[in-house]
């Protein structure tokens, strides 16, 4: 029995040749666009550029950049099929770039939706916003760097020394934008002269653009997150007469938050510990930092120049009525019922926030 | 027939039959079929094992009592011989439908992901091909294959690594927030995706330990279990309200958080090692299905195997609008509950017989 089954398989297997060829396109003849940039226009309508690799050795430039006007994702890559001798498919995309002007007034979230729901896409895209012109920055001339699609890849991908700006893939995005208690906050890029440069981060409200945070706010969002690898801080006490300037190097980053539960009056209480090794110092201690005393003095002034700032950033929050911290979660964590957005405003309009930062000096180098 | 010749199912082949006919397609999307929960929905899983457990208690017992007769049997012996027959074939065709809607479900899911630019024609056709193979070795194949299946689909847990990194374990709470109409409507859509123990009735007299038989059939029922509240766990943790009620195959999505530097599509991997999972399902429900129509016939014959794939791959393929044919299957789906229930019916029979025959 078996055998006879085994012989029927094996010979519908050889038949199989018989029948009429699947299209398919062979790997030479696909274009794999890598990056995808939109260009605000009016309402309906932008402009949808393209980077697809090149690689072949007679072309001059190793990137072909196709630029339509379109309001409709899909639609616009057909055209671009129109112009490319290609195949065009989005299963290498790694970066798609709105302009300030689309982020602020366009429909961010319908576009970033129909990639995600594209099996086609994987979850990898990176999502940036960037300054003026998105065509523009993919067909600046980059003479130092291999690609647009390699550079500006690598550029979002986390460093530490970028680590202020969220990593935020298309997941991320719709993650944080159908989430009521998070706002969304991309990285901001502008244009430089043969350059890129993360510029800030880009902080929207519900669907939109609202402001442009500094690196700065961006790195106090990141730790408030409790993202172990941050940036190292760059700190300025003001508190005595004498202004000094310091820099550390993070290792460690805890934060640990706990709510009152109280919708009617929201209490969060904020405990962060720190860990780092300060690097560089500008000030009148610069000769007495030898001694345990004078870093731990030291320390108590970082911890609350540190305590300070995260106010002074929550503050203006509040008057956005935007978290992009998810500070709301801790509250919502002990809601019974159905949490909506409204809520989430009005939480964080009322929240009063106690927050003790601990922050350790574990050394200043080799040099006393 | 020789009566130690069918006693060839030990006790762990009763544990993985049970638990990987139980994991199908049902899995893929099962937080999103409970989605009206909320984040609520990751501990209802556990609800759905006591379910299980309580509802696979009459299985056993009225099987029990005969212990040399399946579920067609015992139907034909209760009930008498055409009122058993037409109840057997209606159950068949039950399966058929059945089968096919699984088919068809996972056959959308690989046509939108791993083959957007072919038609299914030929990969279902190799598919009922392998599930005719696997069956034609009787139940203990099936149950081998459980077996192999369960052993090389278990890595694919370490894929939602990703996913719980990324998570806020925060979601889960609070625990019990939902009201009474959600709770309803997450587990009649939820429910279908754990079936699959019921078919321990059609092969309960291949068991050769019967008396264990409740036991070991638990612990399948509970492996499974585990399983779908971890998906449902981590989904939850990754996801956001609005996504667990629109994205469709969620555990794909999950599978997408990876990120490893040699392989970019973990998906593609997670979905096609899922053909294990699917071809246990089918396999499972197949040799049912052939059972019932053996003891329809009164004949054992191997060629009601091509029957039954011949009937489903006619099905799958019907030129019916999409609407008509998931109308179909989801009425196949909720005659499930039927069988569900059928072993309380059979008891109640079964007693008011007995007291017939003493008075």
């Amino acid at each position: 029995m078996n055998g006879k089954l085994i012989l029927l398989i094996m010979a519908m297997m050889g038949l199989t040749g018989c029948a009429d060829k699947e299209l398919k396109v062979p790997l030479e003849d696909v274009g794999l666009l890598g990056i995808l940039a939109f260009d605000y226009i009016d309402e309906d309508s932008y402009k949808l550029s393209a980077a697809m690799p090149q690689f072949l050795p007679e072309a001059k430039e190793n990137t072909q950049i196709f630029s339509v006007t379109t309001d409709f994702v899909s639609k616009g890559i057909v055209e671009i099929e129109t112009v490319s001798d290609k195949k065009v498919v989005l299963n290498q995309l790694r970066v798609v770039v709105f302009n300030e002007e689309f982020a602020r007034n366009g429909n961010v979230q319908k576009v970033i939706r129909h990639l995600y729901r594209n099996a086609e896409v994987g979850n990898k895209v990176l999502v940036a916003i960037v300054k003026e012109n998105g065509e523009e920055i993919l067909k600046e001339n980059y003479p130092d760097k291999p690609s647009i699609n390699l550079y500006l890849n690598d550029l979002l991908q986390p460093s530490i020394n970028t680590a202020f700006m969220p990593n935020t893939n298309i997941h991320d995005f719709v993650y944080t934008q159908t989430n009521p208690v998070f706002d969304t906050i991309v990285p901001l890029l502008e244009k430089k002269e043969g350059k890129i440069e993360i510029d800030g981060v880009a902080l929207f409200k519900e669907d939109n653009m609202i402001k442009e945070l500094l690196p700065r706010e961006g790195l106090i969002i990141q730790a408030l997150l409790g993202e172990k690898n941050l940036a190292p801080l760059n700190l300025t006490l003001d508190k005595r007469e004498e202004k000094e300037e310091l820099m550390i190097d993070l290792i460690k980053n805890k934060v640990k938050m706990k709510s009152n539960k109280s919708i009617e009056s929201p209490k969060l209480f904020i405990n962060m510990k720190m860990e780092g090794t300060l690097i560089e110092y500008k000030g009148y201690r610069e000769d007495e930092l030898t001694t345990l005393a004078s870093i731990t003095k030291l320390e108590n002034d970082i911890s609350e120049q540190i305590e300070k700032d995260i106010k002074e950033f929550l503050e203006d929050l509040k008057e956005l009525k935007v978290d992009p911290v998810g500070l709301t979660e801790n509250f919502r964590m002990h809601y019974r019922g159905n949490w909506d957005r409204e809520m989430t405003e009005e939480i964080i309009s009322k929240l009063e926030v106690d927050i003790q930062v601990t922050t350790r000096i574990n050394s200043t180098g080799t040099l006393d | 027939m020789n009566v130690d010749k069918r006693k060839q199912l030990n006790g762990y082949h009763v544990v993985f039959l049970v638990q990987n006919v139980m994991i199908g397609t049902g899995m893929l999307s099962l937080p999103q079929d409970l989605s009206s929960m909320g984040y609520s929905l990751a501990l209802y899983p556990l609800l759905f094992g006591v379910v299980a457990s309580l509802n696979l208690w009459p299985m056993i017992w009225i099987n029990s009592q005969y212990k040399n007769e399946d579920v067609f049997g015992i139907n034909e012996k209760l009930l008498g011989k055409w009122i058993g027959k037409s109840i057997n074939l209606f159950i068949v065709l039950h399966l058929t439908f059945f089968i096919a809607g699984i088919i068809d479900d996972y056959m959308n899911l690989i046509q939108t992901t791993a083959l957007p630019e072919q038609s299914t024609t030929i990969p279902i056709l190799f598919f009922l091909l392998v599930a005719i193979y696997i069956v034609s070795g009787g139940i203990k194949s099936i149950a081998r294959f459980c077996i192999m299946a369960f052993f090389l689909t278990m890595p694919l847990l370490y894929f939602l690594r990703w996913a719980i990194e990324k998570g806020d374990i925060s979601h889960l709470f609070p625990i019990f927030n939902f009201n009474g109409s959600q709770a309803l409507e997450a587990f009649r859509k939820g429910y279908l995706s754990i079936l699959g123990y019921e078919l321990i009735m059609v092969y309960f007299p291949y068991i050769a330990n019967q008396k264990k038989a409740y036991k070991h059939a638990l612990i399948g029922v509970w492996i499974s279990i585990v399983l779908c509240f971890i998906v449902t766990a981590v989904s939850v943790m990754y996801y956001s309200e609005w996504q667990l009620e629109h994205v469709t195959y969620s555990v794909l999505h999950l599978f997408k958080a990876g990120e490893l530097t040699y392989i970019e599509r973990i998906d593609i991997i997670g979905i096609t090692i899922w053909v294990f999972l699917v071809l246990t399902t089918i396999t499972g429900y197949l040799w049912c299905a052939k059972k019932g129509i053996d003891s329809f016939r009164s004949k054992n014959k191997a060629s009601h195997v091509y029957v039954i794939t011949i009937a489903i791959y006619l099905i799958v393929l019907m030129p019916l609008s999409k609407e008509v044919k998931e109308k179909l299957f989801e009425v196949a789906f909720h005659t499930s509950y039927f069988m569900l229930c059928w072993p309380i019916l059979l008891i109640v029979i079964h007693l008011l017989r007995k007291k017939q025959v003493q008075t």
